[in-house]
């Protein structure tokens, strides 16, 4: 009787509603710092589960004019634009797009890239995957990618950072960790990985 | 009484609030119990007055030459005075001081009242010398063992995070009791003197840094800005459960307590590293790749293995820093073994950074020596690049606070956070690159005395110069090392140790060019040799090879210089230059010429000697040494279980230093064959060295050498265990690969051997012998070596007492096996034929796992060899056996199914067997043509050689004096000091986030406070309408009467 009594009082209402209060407030900024890290967390919550992949794909129309092109810029001699050209690094423009006039430029090549979507040269590889053609295929790997390239895909922002991304050697590309899978084309933008030479 | 309630709720707040940090500040001070210095006493102290020396205190810091001016304006008037200023020279006398020491000769009295009436003179004192002894055992010895300790549970092979093992890390009461003494306890980025930099206001903001490690714990109190962490392991965590990365992280970005170097950076935490410590390349590769997606500008890898050879994942470093990222690497905990440089701090385009101690001594642990990339027909780069604080560093602990740690993987960070902070100095961002920092850290680096330059780079890392220089940096190329003085020891030891002559090996110089101007650049036509005529620069030939491309942002310099024919007599020194222009593709250039360029000029100075006589010159067989990488070669010491692989090259000046050192001082001049038997001229030497050699031989070599040897070479081999048994039975599965591993020699190819050697009847068996002896009154011990299976009757063999190992390895049995022979000499019939001498284990003239040396041996059978005297200790022996004709047992055959050809130069896959490839074609070295100047060399090349076109001068430090950190003399009990947060940094950075949530708590609460109160006095303004809702007076009556005994009540 005495704690109903009690509960009545005010101050101890007051109390109670003190500590929520408080409770509520710093859950609150709990969970705002959990949203900002909420990428962190991704990859452990939900392995079975598609990745939400948010890449823009632009089709068709390759020849609109930018003023400022993205390339690949890692190549010893060639290198990639976003707009799928290839050129000698001399053949760049200062805005970072190939100078489509150089006899070095040509745009969407396949060069060295054999069937199954395997090149030896990374910047073909980059450029051969930007056809608009490949757009398929590129979003059916994306929807079965394997869990360890959730990372990197679902941080991925449009066709041209997709194949830049998917291109590149990988854990996919080796064998026995210390060996590529097939030293000559380990570029990849289709959905296989490398054909296996044996060592 | 309810007005009272409410304060007394204020009042258990305010206590709750105070309680906490009270804890936390009894935690902070037991935590410092645990490590305060329990051995403490065993260091003694001895005060002595310093003879005529005075430290005359100012009454504020001065420059040097204003304290200079005091003091002789202060003893101008006293006559006849003999004094002057005892110079100090340490890294604090760039900047102004409240002291100086003054040595005074004559007059003493009258010249000290004279100083102390100085008006800016505070006080004048005696200089105490101070004589510490220790009573601690080695420190270096307990640090060894310990380390030892820790790999048995890793094998090496693997990328191994690089820090000193776990057992080391809890181990911080010693060497921090030890540093409070001598040391003055800072942390590491205030020693290098981050503060300055900070309080001009920048701390590494806008610069995202990776950190690849064992990932950090999501709310570690000490970091601000952890924008991304992620898992690139097989284990569900983001965690880090070793605290590994939590304290890397916190080298870098610390914001408080052990405060990091650029605290405001962007970390991002990539957790390649399990907590087993385990790691897989392919793991590496996501998350590189993820890396570049990122556009990362800094990352730190405290990881290394000695595997260069694993070529997807040395791809993708390079690929990582053409992207930009500039990478910071550790160079392995090896040391002090030469030749133990790990990947990726060995490659051109990363940062490699080994340890040094607060005393600027190198840590033991530091690996050295050349990159072995280039064996057998080159010579290796100089790595490290620059060396850092590694010992006994401070940064964050695991879940919160601080602890000592030490590694390579320490100083790493300590790099990786400087590069940060630079980086974010710089306006420009663009030109911040890769290659600009190494090239801005380098030249800025403070060259240790007394140290070469494969043990420390150009030097221990100088932040402030670092910053000076990349503020005034143009895009440019430049060299590591910078010149070639081939005279200049010990700094540019091994070169230094040996003269060149005419007729002798090149001497090859591999030069790193970085070129700040582009991820590409080429060398444009070719690098021209100016020899300096007044300075016998004619004398010297050079030839000189080049990267065709440079890239990632590098590329490498041979150079190999020769003696003329002209100066085959003659000895002095020569000197000239080689000179090259890098060109690289302007990008950003919007006038767009193409192409920006740049030159750079290598000097050399090489010291000349006559030819030595044919007996005083060795050759050490390169070529015919394999190691791992690519392949598994076993250790030539079985009992050297944790450390499975022959990985340090097997190099005159990698883990054969100490031989090589010994050779010198004996008097022989060593040269090293990098190319097949067939490719040198016989005449010219007196031993060939072959010690554990693990190649097969070209049949043109086998017949090469035994007339070579019928006109007067001879020859030495030190040979090692070989037996299919104990090989099949040294077979292990690799994690790392994934695959089973069988070595592909034994410790050395003995079949292979016995193939160059039957010709004169010799042989080497399978057996395979362990054990201590006595030979010619030296102690010896014969570590994992084979015995000699047949030689000629009349050779001289020498039999000893041994274990059988290979029974031990086999069947775990001991047995000794008397009488087997490990030595034999021998004169070769032919008229004026050489010498063969023959041992059977290379393991004591070996740097790696040696236990006993066998110098004496080595010496004796080159007095046998060169002079053809035979040691009368070995002829006389009691040991010495009739020679065994081996008859009795087969020898060794190769073991079957061995994959020895995929890492042979000599072998090549075949139907069937194995068979000898063509033999290749020798090495021809193509003279550059030169083209003589009328100069002189400038007298320093080493400072004369610093980048072009910066004006250190030009940016300006801020008044240091203002910031300068307070440096004063700690006393031990004073070590708790380390840790109070805040001590230097600007006051925003002692916001801990920790503490905002308490803080709002806190707000909230005063809130429903105020609202109380208000709801209060509105209340009291109407106390009857709370009277009729009292139901029941009996109850308010009692608690009334129970208030008083509360005693919380004054009302009552």
């Amino acid at each position: 009787m005495v704690f109903r009594r009690l509960l009545r009082k005010r101050w101890v209402l007051g109390v109670v509603f003190g500590l929520s209060l408080i409770y509520f407030l710093s859950s609150t900024l709990k969970q705002e710092e959990r949203t900002i890290r909420d990428r962190t967390l991704l990859e452990v919550r939900d392995s079975d589960h598609h990745i939400q992949w948010k890449i823009k794909f632009i089709l068709g129309n390759s020849s609109r004019q930018i003023s400022q092109c993205r390339n690949s810029i890692q190549g010893k001699s060639l290198l990639t634009d976003e707009l799928g050209y290839v050129c000698e690094r001399k053949d760049l423009l200062v805005n970072g797009c190939c100078n489509v006039n150089a006899p070095s430029s040509s745009q969407h090549v396949c060069t060295s890239c054999l069937a199954n979507g395997c090149c030896s040269i990374y910047e073909y590889c980059v450029s051969c995957c930007l056809q608009p053609d490949k757009q398929p295929l590129l979003e059916h790997f994306l929807n079965r990618a394997a869990e360890g390239f959730q990372n990197l895909f679902t941080a991925v922002e449009d066709h041209f950072e997709l194949c830049l991304a998917k291109c590149r050697t990988s854990s996919q590309s080796v064998q026995h960790e210390n060996t590529y899978r097939n030293p000559q084309a380990k570029y990849c933008y289709g959905e296989s990985p490398p054909e296996l030479l044996p060592i | 009484m309810s007005f009272s309630a409410v304060i007394y709720f204020l009042v258990l707040i305010l206590t709750f609030y105070c309680t906490e940090n009270h804890l936390a500040e009894v935690a902070f001070l037991s935590k410092y119990k645990c490590s305060c210095p329990v051995r403490f006493c065993n260091i003694f102290c001895s005060l002595s007055l310093s003879f005529l020396e005075y430290i005359v205190v100012f009454n504020g810091y001065f420059t040097a030459k204003a304290r200079s001016d005091f003091i002789s304006s202060a003893l101008r008037d006293v006559d006849a005075v003999n004094w002057r200023i005892v110079r100090r020279d340490n890294p604090a006398s760039d900047y102004p001081s409240d002291f100086e020491v003054v040595e005074i000769r004559q007059d003493t009295r009258s010249s000290l009242l004279t100083l102390q009436d100085h008006p800016y003179i505070k006080r004048v004192t005696p200089q105490r010398m101070v004589l510490r002894s220790l009573k601690l055992t080695d420190r270096n010895d307990t640090r060894w063992v310990q380390k030892w300790q820790s790999w048995q549970s890793s094998r090496p092979l693997r990328r191994t995070s690089l820090s000193l093992g776990s057992g080391f890390w809890h181990a911080t009461g010693r060497h921090s009791s030890r540093r409070l003494l001598r040391a003055i306890p800072r942390h590491v980025a205030q020693i290098l003197q981050a503060d300055v930099l900070w309080q001009m206001g920048h701390t590494g903001s806008g610069v995202k840094v990776a950190v690849f490690d064992t990932g950090l714990s999501e709310k570690h109190p000490h970091f601000k800005n952890v924008k991304e962490r992620t898992n690139w392991t097989n284990e569900k965590t983001l965690d880090d459960g070793l605290g590994h990365g939590t304290f890397v992280a916190g080298v870098i970005a610390s914001m408080r307590e052990c405060q990091g170097f650029a605290p405001d950076s962007e970390l991002h935490i990539f957790r390649v590293f399990t907590n087993n410590q385990v790691s897989y390349t392919s793991w590496f590769l996501d998350a590189f790749n993820y890396a570049i997606l990122k556009k990362i500008d800094v990352l730190n890898l405290s990881i290394g293995g000695p595997d260069f050879m694993d070529h997807p994942f040395v791809d993708k470093v390079w690929e990582l820093t053409a992207n930009k990222v500039i990478m910071v690497s550790a160079i392995g905990n090896d040391g002090p073994l030469y030749g133990t440089l790990n990947n990726p701090a060995d490659q051109m385009d990363v940062i490699g950074v080994g340890g040094i101690d607060f005393e600027d001594n190198i840590a033991r642990f530091s690996s050295r020596g050349m990159t072995t990339w280039e064996l057998p027909g080159g010579y290796g780069r100089v790595k490290p690049d620059i060396v850092t604080y590694g010992s006994g560093v401070r940064g964050s602990g695991l879940k919160e606070g601080c602890r000592s740690l030490s590694g390579t993987s320490v100083a790493s960070p300590v790099v990786a956070g400087a590069v940060t902070l630079l980086a974010s100095t710089v306006l420009n961002r663009e030109l911040v690159n890769p290659a600009s920092m190494k090239q801005a850290l380098i030249a800025s680096a403070r060259r240790l005395p007394g140290v070469n330059m494969f043990e420390q780079g150009h030097g221990k890392l100088d932040l402030l110069r670092a910053y000076q220089i990349l503020n005034s940096y143009k895009p440019q190329a430049s060299l590591s090392p910078s010149y070639i003085d081939l005279t200049e020891c010990p700094y540019m030891w091994p070169y230094c140790s040996q003269p060149i002559y005419y007729g002798g090996m090149p001497a090859i110089v591999n030069v790193t060019i970085l070129n700040g101007m582009g991820v590409t650049g080429r060398i444009v036509d070719k690098p021209i040799w100016q020899p300096y005529l007044p300075q016998n620069g004619d004398y010297v030939d050079v030839a000189v090879s080049y990267s065709p491309v440079l890239w990632p942002w590098a590329g490498y310099l041979a150079v190999s210089v020769s003696v003329a024919k002209k100066a085959a007599s003659w000895e002095g020194i020569a000197q000239g230059h080689v000179m090259v222009t890098v060109a690289s593709p302007a990008e950003n250039d919007v006038s767009n010429t193409g192409e920006m360029t740049s030159t750079v000029k290598l000097p050399v100075k090489v010291k000349i000697v006559p030819t030595p006589p044919r007996s005083k010159r060795i050759l050490w067989d390169q070529y015919h040494n394999l190691r791992y990488p690519p392949g598994y070669f076993p250790r030539d010491n079985l009992r050297m279980k944790n450390d499975p692989l022959d990985w340090n090259g097997d190099h005159i000046h990698t883990n054969f230093r100490d031989m090589y050192q010994h050779l010198r001082s004996m008097g022989y001049f060593v040269e090293v064959l990098g190319a097949p038997i067939t490719c040198f001229d016989a005449s010219q030497y007196g031993t060939l060295l072959m010690v554990d050699s693990e190649e097969e031989y070209f049949p043109e070599e086998i017949t090469k050498l035994k007339r070579d040897i019928d006109n007067g070479l001879s020859l030495i081999i030190f040979s090692d265990w070989y037996n299919t048994s104990v090989m099949r039975k040294v077979k292990f599965y690799d994690e790392n690969t994934r695959q089973w591993w069988m070595p592909d020699t034994g410790g050395a190819n003995v079949p292979a051997l016995n193939d160059l050697i039957a010709v004169w009847g010799m042989a080497f068996s399978d057996g395979l012998y362990e054990g201590d002896f006595t030979m010619a009154d030296h102690d010896m011990y014969y570590a994992s070596g084979c015995s000699i299976a047949r030689f000629p009757e009349d050779g001289i063999v020498i039999a000893q007492t041994l274990k059988d190992q290979g029974l031990e390895v086999l069947k775990q049995e001991t047995a000794v096996v008397e009488n087997v022979p490990v030595l034999g000499l021998y004169q070769t019939p032919s008229d004026g034929g050489g010498r063969i001498a023959l041992y059977g284990d290379s393991n004591c003239i070996d740097d790696s796992h040696r236990q006993k040396d066998c110098f004496w041996l080595l010496d004796a059978l080159l007095q046998y060899t060169s002079y053809s005297m035979t040691p009368p200790s070995l002829t006389h022996s009691k040991n010495r056996v009739v020679p065994p004709t081996g008859t009795d047992r087969p020898l060794p055959q190769r073991l079957e199914g061995n994959h020895l050809y995929r890492y042979s130069k000599v072998l090549e896959a075949h139907l069937g067997d194995p068979k000898p490839r063509p033999l290749p074609a020798c090495p021809h070295l193509s003279w550059a043509k030169p083209q003589p100047l009328n100069e002189t060399a400038p007298s320093n090349l080493w400072k004369h050689q610093k980048l072009l076109s910066v004006d250190m001068d030009k940016v300006v430090l801020p008044n240091v004096r203002l910031y300068r950190p307070q440096v004063r003399p700690l006393s031990p009990g004073e070590s708790g000091a380390w840790d109070i947060p805040g001590g230097i940094m600007p006051g925003r950075y002692n916001q801990e986030v920790g503490q905002t949530i308490p803080m709002f708590a806190f707000l909230g609460a005063m809130v429903v406070l105020s609202f109380f109160v208000v709801q209060l006095t509105k209340a009291k303004s109407k106390p009857k309408r709370r009277k009729p809702r009292v139901k029941r007076p009996l109850y308010l009556q009692q608690q009334q009467q129970q208030t008083p005994h509360s005693g919380k009540n004054p009302t009552v």
